[in-house]
């Protein structure tokens, strides 16, 4: 029944072919994702955003949970590898993993389709790596520019984590604003264990931002949320806007507060899909609650795009993973978060969204799209 | 100054939780000279089972309390049958080392059942936020300490005022010496297990609303109550409440003047000192040797 849902769907067409060519039935796709360990909740999403692109083309996703460990996602590449004719493989969003198999595909001649938000992974001169999914580059660009643009804020202070996510957002923060002429009057990094972030609030707020700007993780964005509501100045708590990253868009970040706790929070991300804005992005959503019974983020509409834009090659006669690479490296894709293209080191998205909450529900609405943050792409370079 | 108390308040309230982690573990440290490397994961998986219960039982989480500690107990039971009696006689490393497979298979499981999305409990009794001369007090900090006082009071009462009380500590003492008087140093065992355990069931509900809990959390509180019971004195419970308290007191209050990376640095500094002045923990060393 859910297959037969899946196939309706896909019918109905939001971008991906319903049935693969017969040459390209022996292709297969795994799906090596981090499906344990402290990105499971990421990797989860990846898994899901991949599989459904997967079944509504009528192919079958052999999924390998990596864990965190490099050597795992490595194993599970050379274990995927022997398993047959494959395509492409949708992986891991943990940037060491990917930095470990990048070789391994570039010797497997296999084209890694990921959301990995790691700068380094296009970085390295392999053609053989396509990110479905903003990087910092782009999505920070927008954090600040609204930020600065739309709000007026001139004053931001930045509460990041100390991870190597947070400690790549916030370098990237630092030059947009620098850029943008605006000035952080306070930064401070907390560890994702800190359970009380009232701390680093407190001296956040003491040196009299405009706006609070924050880069965690998805529990200590929500937690942050909390604790800033409690203080009962303004809408949300502090009495100036709050920014925060693209974690603040996950479904179940904000499933962890009250819509009350989230009036007047903005964030910024890739794409939000539970908040629609095209009868395509509302199928995809009904589609993803109906296969996995929860609500799809951006990094599931990221992977769903690129298995999408593969899926397509397919069809369009693309026989082997050397095709689907000159597919992926050359073409353009209409996906459901935005179009892609390759700027010639595998780096796909260029966009971003911000989104806010008014305080009455858990969905937010797009209220500003940044497109071309890092410069227009030059569609047809192939590497 | 009115930062200065709702710091304070919320540093007691994270240490009373983290005094129930610490608590459960050095019971069970007492009881069997083992090191329980899952009570961590017992502590995330108290605060998922109030996950669950919370659609069940529609009631605050004070209402759901009773049913965790019970729960968690039988729980602890398991434990004991299957990570600590089968290996009782072997070298400690084994049971250190079927704590952690134990440890290991309540994350997994629990990213199975309940998915890897951070979730947040039911309040202890409300949500809401008193105003006490312009000080945020959220009820459910209250809550935890008065929550967490109530049973680290009652487990005293129980040690040493009871006949139980008085068989747990004999076999935490001395099993041998316990069994040649007749107390049933097994049973005693499975009974410690189970306290331990409700502990950290209780543990789980208290942090599980005001910080969330997700599948992989117990890995950070078993470190916490590690050096609890490490800066308190190996098998002091006074100690492990006090190391927990010590704990929250730089999570919280040394980080609110300098960085929580700088506190955390501190706090191991300290550790550390306190090892090299007084290697036995603050509380002396009740019960023979270290892990």
């Amino acid at each position: 029944m859910r297959r037969a849902l899946f196939l309706v769907v896909g019918l109905l067409g939001f971008g991906l072919p319903a049935v693969l060519p017969a040459r390209a039935e022996t292709l297969s796709f795994p799906v090596l994702v981090p499906l344990t360990g402290f990105l499971s909740l990421e990797g989860t999403s990846q898994r899901n955003g991949a599989a459904l692109a997967l079944s509504q083309a009528g192919a079958k996703a052999d999924v390998i949970d990596t864990g965190t460990s490099p050597e795992a996602a490595v194993t599970a590449l050379e274990r995927a590898a022997g398993g047959g004719n494959v395509g492409a493989v949708a992986a891991s969003m943990l940037g060491t993993q990917m930095l470990a198999m990048l070789p391994l595909a570039a010797e497997l001649k296999l084209p890694l389709v990921t959301v990995s938000g790691t700068a380094s992974i296009t970085e390295q001169g392999n053609p053989w790596v396509f990110r479905f999914f903003p990087g910092d580059a782009v999505t920070k660009t927008a954090h600040a520019r609204y930020v600065v643009e739309e709000l007026g804020k001139t004053r931001p202070a930045l509460i990041y984590q100390t991870t190597a996510y947070g400690q790549s957002g916030k370098a990237h923060l630092e030059t947009a604003f620098k850029a943008l002429g605006a000035e952080l009057v306070f930064e401070e990094g907390v560890d994702p264990a800190a359970k009380d972030l009232l701390p680093v609030l407190t001296k956040a707020l003491a040196a009299k931002p405009d706006a609070l700007v924050l880069h965690l993780h998805s529990g200590p964005t929500a937690l942050l949320l909390k604790q800033a509501a409690s203080g009962g100045v303004g809408a949300n708590g502090v009495g100036i806007p709050i920014v925060a990253g693209s974690a603040m868009h996950q479904p179940s970040t904000a499933a962890l507060l009250e819509p009350a706790e989230l009036k007047g929070v903005c964030a910024e991300t890739a794409a939000s899909p539970v908040s629609g804005g095209s009868p395509e992005m509302d199928a995809f959503t009904a589609s993803y609650r109906t296969a996995f019974g929860k609500e799809p983020d951006a990094f599931a509409l990221g992977q769903y795009d690129g298995m999408a834009m593969v899926l397509a090659a397919v069809k369009a006669g693309a026989g082997d993973a050397e095709s689907i690479r000159k597919a992926l490296a050359a073409g353009t894709h209409k996906g459901l978060a935005m179009t892609y293209a390759s700027d010639g080191k595998g780096n796909m998205a260029h966009s971003a969204v911000i989104v806010c909450y008014d305080g009455t529900g858990r969905v937010p609405a797009v209220v500003k799209r940044y497109d071309d943050l890092d410069g227009p792409v030059q569609a047809g370079a192939v590497k | 100054m009115e930062v200065a108390f709702q710091l304070l308040l919320n540093g007691v309230a994270l240490g009373a939780a983290y005094a129930l982690v610490a608590l459960g573990f050095v019971l069970v440290l007492n009881a069997t000279s083992a090191v329980n490397f899952a009570q961590g994961d017992l502590v995330m998986a108290g605060g998922l089972l109030a996950v669950a219960l919370a659609p069940l039982i529609p009631l605050p989480g004070i209402a759901l309390l009773p049913v965790v500690l019970a729960l968690m107990a039988g729980l602890g039971l398991v434990l004991a049958g299957v990570a600590y009696l089968p290996l009782r006689r072997r070298p400690p490393v084994s049971v250190f080392i079927s704590t952690i497979a134990v440890g290991i298979i309540l994350q997994n499981g629990a990213s199975v059942l309940f998915g890897p999305e951070p979730r947040v409990a039911p309040p202890l009794f409300g949500d809401g936020v008193w105003r006490v001369g312009g000080v945020a007090v959220p009820e459910q900090s209250v809550a935890i300490v008065a929550v967490a006082a109530l049973l680290i009071g009652a487990q005293q009462w129980v040690f040493a005022r009871t006949q139980l009380g008085r068989r747990l500590r004999a076999t935490a003492q001395d099993p041998e010496m316990a069994r040649a008087c007749g107390v049933p140093v097994t049973a005693m065992i499975l009974v410690t297990f189970a306290i331990g355990t409700a502990c950290a069931g209780a543990a789980g509900l208290l942090l599980a609303n005001r910080y969330f809990v997700t599948p992989t959390a117990g890995g950070d509180l078993i470190l916490k109550a590690y050096i609890a019971v490490t800066v308190g004195g190996w098998g002091s419970v006074p100690g492990a409440v006090l190391g927990a308290l010590l704990i929250a007191l730089f999570e919280v209050g040394v980080s609110s003047v300098l960085s929580y990376p700088v506190a955390l640095g501190a706090l191991y500094g300290t550790l550390l000192a306190i090892l090299v002045a007084r290697p036995q923990g603050l509380f002396g060393e009740a019960v023979r040797r270290r892990a």
